[in-house]
């Protein structure tokens, strides 16, 4: 980056201090505490709810059930309207909300939640999404009501009478024919589970009826879209609706699109009062979760390792409610074609209602699950076919510009590079290692970001020389504050230090379309460029007027303006403009499918990738598996801030270990059997491989500023296949399930050996 | 319920007195009336760390401690570490070494850090690791908070 080495990054100060305002430490005035009741069923009839002896407690406030709701316009969703704002009549899995109390603390809450009894009458429920879509199962939904276009693109295809709530079908060339004249056909079926996004801070929300409007103070990553949901359940307009975001202690797409806020609000609206609503990290547990997958793959090849035709069949398990669930499902099979050239391609991918948590966005929607089955898939064909796995990959690689599908947009990175990299660095460290006993293993993903591009900021230039930045990218830990105030500042050639990004809030900040699908940084900053070059204009036509200077001749530079040699500041031009020693200006940045002419409109924005190799050993008495070495690369485009860029490949590395080794949100007899975060075991600092090497190639390719392309979600695509390739490589035990738990990896080794 | 209890005890270096619920646990004091809200709750269970403060110098879960149990005990929260508006020298070097990212594990990772380094100055790579296992990190995958470790023994 172009832009000095910034001053302490001010965010970073205030986390190391603890002076940094979450959303979970926000106070409102005259807030009261809400505590939710969930159903123990998972799949029941509501036949009564009686809270009076809750409602007589003292310091209850108000209880919220589904009578409640009759009023409101009370089901929503961003694909299907299938989610009531609070159980209404019936309960779709354990952990629905079925009441809600209000009250002056939290233990009053809690304690009046154990008042309120509730009548079920428990229905037939499935939990398995294989079982669901048979025609025997029961229907977790018996219509399907899809909204088009209402915030994603397009709209889901349920089929009318099934649990199928997404269907989606792609080909190309003639699949059955090329595997009837392939030498080779492998075939085999990969199961990925449920992981849960375990961001730090569990989801919060204040909600607040005033005279103006609703307020909510949100951990929210798409303030707009819950902005446009409340909008509808309550009949009110947009603009008395607002939503402000402060510091959110991770998301992951757990808190992406809508999840509690509109089941708050109501709370809020019966109880008259603001109201918050602070989740336990078991109760996120039972709010979002990655869907599972059950993906078969096909692939015909020739015997040199030539790739001829594959076919993929993605049944994906969406639980409750569809959320993000036809998103996921499109996703999955497009990450799964892999950077490889497939003349015949077929993808068929199906999503389920079943009886369990809502499935929803998580890193990389469906990329981790696809790429487990194709990269898996790739090593075992080279070793039937004996060719080395590095060597059947480059046999098929795409190279740059090359199609992945005729209808997308062609691969804007070279792979073969890439892997090129990693493989050297990888070759290095092992070198360095002669003391182990490591096997590799690779793999390589690419995905297709569903970036909408719809963004816009508001830049607003204080006669002081400040800046402050109005956008509503919300700061989940990804490091966009800093990375918006570094480009504000390289745009306006300012130093970092004067430009502010303010705390997003839809009253003053401009439509953006959420913060998600690695797309703030390059989304936000092309709307950045776009504010700037208007503030440019602005300054240029003033200089004009009062300094009576040709516009063209005006440039910026640090503090304020230069023409030629004469330099002025902007406090002087201004007070000479305005005629007082005060004021500013204010400029709109906006992107649209329009912008750029038009380039932006293409899908995908840009191909968002990583090669992935490991270094594995593996305690072949308990079957523990120990990643030893681990070399993440990625062509980003161009780095903003590299600790952060780093950090997020090694965070999504790391991530991607979880679900690899130990990570699974398991179902027994319909109930989440798990969901604590003592039975649920994510990553801890004694798992982190020894040796990390994070390369981010800058080739300055990507659509947005300097060249950039969205990054944060590309390295744990390969996580998974790399570490489960390598177990293959070393132990001859191939395991198609994840989590690698040590008795699946210990008995795969076992079988092996009887063999 | 039990009758509220007078306790005293140092906080951050101050003398502090309160009256507290029998039952009330220690995060909820320091986030409650003590206003420090540096102090993150995240999983209740003693599994993450996020609500680590020192006891005696001692990192502890303030989530399943009771407010009660620190009578006549020394407490450190985030806000305590930096002395006349200096960093203390683990905060510095998260911040050298940008470790974090959402930053709601930092404060009790950098307090697990300070015990640490107070009990072993010049702990070993696999000392760092098995001390800082009962902090968990969501974001950073642990890299960038091991270099910043590492440079200070």
């Amino acid at each position: 980056m172009s832009s000095r080495a910034p001053s302490p990054h001010p965010d970073h100060v205030d986390k190391v201090t603890g002076r940094t305002e979450y959303i979970t430490d926000v106070e409102v005035p005259g807030m009261v505490h809400g505590k939710i009741l969930r159903s123990p069923h998972p799949h029941a009839v509501i036949k009564g709810i009686d809270a009076s002896a809750a409602l007589e407690m003292p310091g209850v406030i108000a209880v919220l059930t589904g009578a409640d709701v009759a009023a409101l316009n009370n089901h929503w969703g961003l694909y299907l309207k299938d989610r009531p704002v609070i159980a209404i009549d019936r309960v779709r899995y354990v952990g629905e909300p079925v009441a809600m109390v209000a009250a002056a603390d939290e233990r009053i809450a809690e304690e009046a939640l154990e008042a309120i009894s509730v009548d079920y009458e428990p229905l037939p429920f499935v939990t398995d999404a294989t079982e669901a879509i048979e025609a025997s199962a029961p229907l977790v939904h018996e219509t399907h009501d899809t909204v088009k276009d209402f915030y994603f693109k397009g709209e889901a295809k349920p089929v009318a009478g099934t649990n199928i709530f997404q269907r989606y079908n792609y080909e190309h060339g003639d699949v059955e024919k090329a595997f009837a004249q392939a030498d080779r056909c492998f075939e085999a079926k990969y199961e990925f589970p449920m992981i849960f996004h375990y961001a730090m801070e569990p989801h919060c929300v204040i909600a607040s009826f005033q005279s103006d409007g609703l307020t909510l103070w949100s951990c929210g990553q798409s303030p707009t879209a819950i902005q446009k949901v409340l909008s509808r359940v309550f009949g009110m307009p947009l603009a008395r609706i607002r939503i402000i975001s402060p510091n959110v202690g991770g998301g992951f797409g757990g808190k992406a699109s809508v999840k509690i806020d509109p089941l708050v609000a109501a709370l809020a609206w019966k109880a008259r009062r603001p109201v918050r609503v602070c989740l336990s990290v078991s109760e996120s547990m039972l709010t979002a979760r990655r869907l599972s997958a059950s993906i078969r793959v096909k692939t015909g090849v020739r015997n040199d390792g030539t790739i001829l035709a594959k076919s993929v069949s993605v049944l994906m398990n969406g639980g409750a409610y569809a959320d993000t669930g036809p998103a996921v499902a499109v996703k999955a099979a497009n990450r799964a074609i892999g950077p490889y050239r497939i003349p015949n391609l077929k993808l068929e991918s199906m999503a389920a209602y079943t009886n369990t948590v809502p499935g929803a966005a998580f890193r990389s929607i469906g990329g981790p699950q696809a790429v487990w089955a194709s990269e898996s898939q790739m090593d075992e064909i080279a070793e039937a076919l004996r060719l080395d796995p590095l060597e059947i990959r480059n046999r098929n690689l795409l190279r740059r510009g090359e199609h992945v599908r005729p209808d997308l947009r062609p691969i804007d990175v070279e792979m073969g590079e890439a892997m090129d990299i990693a493989t050297r660095e990888m070759t290095q460290l092992r070198a360095s290692d002669s003391g182990s006993k490591t096997h590799r293993g690779t793999a390589l993903g690419i995905s297709d970001p569903g970036i909408m591009a719809v963004s816009s900021v508001l830049l607003r230039l204080k006669i002081d020389g400040s800046v402050a930045v109005v956008s509503n990218s919300v700061e989940i830990g990804q490091g966009v504050r800093e990375v918006l105030r570094r480009l504000t500042a390289e745009q306006l050639k300012q130093p970092v230090d004067v430009v502010e990004v303010l705390t997003p809030d839809t009253a003053i900040a401009p439509f953006d379309w959420g913060t998600g699908a690695s797309r703030s940084s390059l989304m936000m900053g092309l709307a950045i460029a776009d504010a700037a070059a208007d503030i440019r204009r602005q300054i240029a036509d003033i200089a004009a007027i009062v300094l009576e200077v040709d516009p063209q001749s005006v440039e910026l530079c640090e503090g304020g303006i230069a023409i030629g040699n004469r330099k002025k500041t902007f406090g002087e031009l201004l007070h000479a403009y305005f005629g007082i020693d005060s004021g500013e200006l204010v400029s709109i940045g906006r992107v649209s499918p329009y912008s750029n002419a038009g380039k932006l409109a293409q899908a995908p924005l840009f191909w968002e990738t990583a090669a992935g190799q490991c270094a594995v050993a593996v305690d072949e008495d308990t079957g523990e598996i120990s990643v030893r070495h681990y070399v993440s690369v990625a062509d980003v485009g161009r780095v903003v801030n590299r600790a952060a860029a780093e950090g997020q490949d090694e965070g999504a590395t790391v991530m991607g270990l979880g679900h690899t080794l130990s990570e699974e949100l398991v179902y027994q007899d319909g109930q989440p059997i798990n969901a604590t975060m003592i039975d649920y075991h994510v990553p801890t600092i004694d798992e982190v491989p020894e040796n990390f090497v994070t390369v981010l190639i800058e080739s300055g390719t990507g659509p947005g500023l300097g060249g950039m392309r969205g990054m944060g979600e590309g390295a744990i695509l390969p996580v998974a296949p790399a570490v489960a390739n390598a177990l293959a490589a070393g132990y001859g035990a191939r395991i198609r399930e994840l989590p690698l738990t040590p008795e699946r990896v210990w008995r795969a080794i076992r079988d092996r050996k009887e063999r | 319920m039990l009758d509220p209890t007078h306790i005293r005890f140092v906080l951050n270096g101050a003398e502090t007195e309160l009256t507290v619920d029998a039952a009330e646990l220690l995060v909820d004091m320091l986030r409650g009336p003590c206003k420090l809200k540096g102090t993150k709750r995240s999983c209740d269970v003693e599994v993450c760390g996020a609500c680590t403060v020192l006891v005696d110098g001692l990192p502890v879960s303030s989530c399943t401690t009771l407010a009660i149990d620190i009578d006549g005990k020394k407490v450190t929260t985030i806000e305590g570490l930096s002395q006349n508006g200096k960093l203390s020298k683990v905060q510095q070097a998260f911040l050298d070494h940008a470790a974090m990212q959402c930053g709601f594990c930092t404060s009790g990772m950098v307090l697990a850090t300070t015990a640490l380094l107070e009990q072993k100055p010049h702990a070993s790579e696999a000392e760092i690791r098995h001390f800082l296992h009962g902090n968990i990190c969501r974001c950073t995958g642990y890299v960038k908070i091991l270099e910043a470790v590492k440079s200070l023994v």
